[in-house]
C-alpha cells in the first residue's frame, strides 16, 4: 500500500518527465513504533533484551505496520 | 520574435502551474500520511491491549477498522459544531 511508485510522470507524448510525484511518505515513524512496542514488550527492563523480548518486539513492529494498513484501508476504501 | 516571447510566457506559465499542482499534491500526501500515522497510534492504544501474539485477532482487526471510521464520523460532527458558532 505504501510501496513507492517510481518518481516518473508519463505524458501523452510518451516521453517521461523525471520531476514527477514523490512516493507517499510512510506514516509509521521509527520513534512511534519504538515507543509503542517498548511499552508492550519491555515492561520490566533487565540488564539486556532477552530473546523473548526481541521476538516480541519484532512481532509488535509487524503488527503495528499491519495496523497502519488496516486503519488506512478503513479510511480510504470505497466500500464502507 | 514576438512569437518566441509568447512561447516563453506560455512555457513559464505551464511550468508554474505544474509546480503549484505538484506542491499541493505533496502537501496533501503529507497530510494524509500524518493522519494515518496519528490515527494508527490512537487506535493501537485503544484496540491492541494484549502483548502481540502471532497474528491479530479478528476482534482487534474489527476494532481498528471501527476506530478509524468512528474517528472520521467524529471529525464530521466537530466540523459541523464549529460551523454553528
Amino acid at each position: 500500500m505504501f510501496i513507492s511508485r517510481p518518481a516518473t510522470h508519463s505524458r501523452s507524448s510518451g516521453k517521461t518527465l523525471l520531476l514527477g510525484p514523490s512516493p507517499l511518505p510512510h506514516p509509521v515513524s521509527a520513534t512511534t513504533v519504538g515507543s509503542k512496542c517498548f511499552a508492550k514488550c519491555v515492561t520490566k527492563p533487565g540488564s539486556s533484551l532477552s530473546g523473548s523480548k526481541s521476538s516480541c518486539i519484532s512481532r509488535c513492529v509487524d503488527h503495528y505496520i499491519e495496523a497502519t494498513g488496516i486503519v488506512s484501508r478503513a479510511l480510504f476504501s470505497t466500500t464502507r | 520574435m514576438e512569437n518566441s516571447a509568447e512561447m516563453q510566457r506560455f512555457i513559464e506559465f505551464t511550468a508554474d502551474s505544474y509546480l503549484n499542482i505538484t506542491l499541493q499534491q505533496e502537501q496533501q500526501k503529507a497530510m494524509v500520511s500524518e493522519m494515518v500515522g496519528k490515527l494508527t497510534s490512537v487506535c493501537w492504544d485503544k484496540c491492541i491491549t494484549s502483548t502481540p501474539g502471532s497474528k491479530f485477532s479478528s476482534g482487534e482487526t474489527t476494532c481498528l477498522t471501527n476506530c478509524a471510521q468512528r474517528f472520521l464520523d467524529m471529525s464530521v460532527i466537530i466540523a459541523k459544531r464549529f460551523e454553528m458558532q
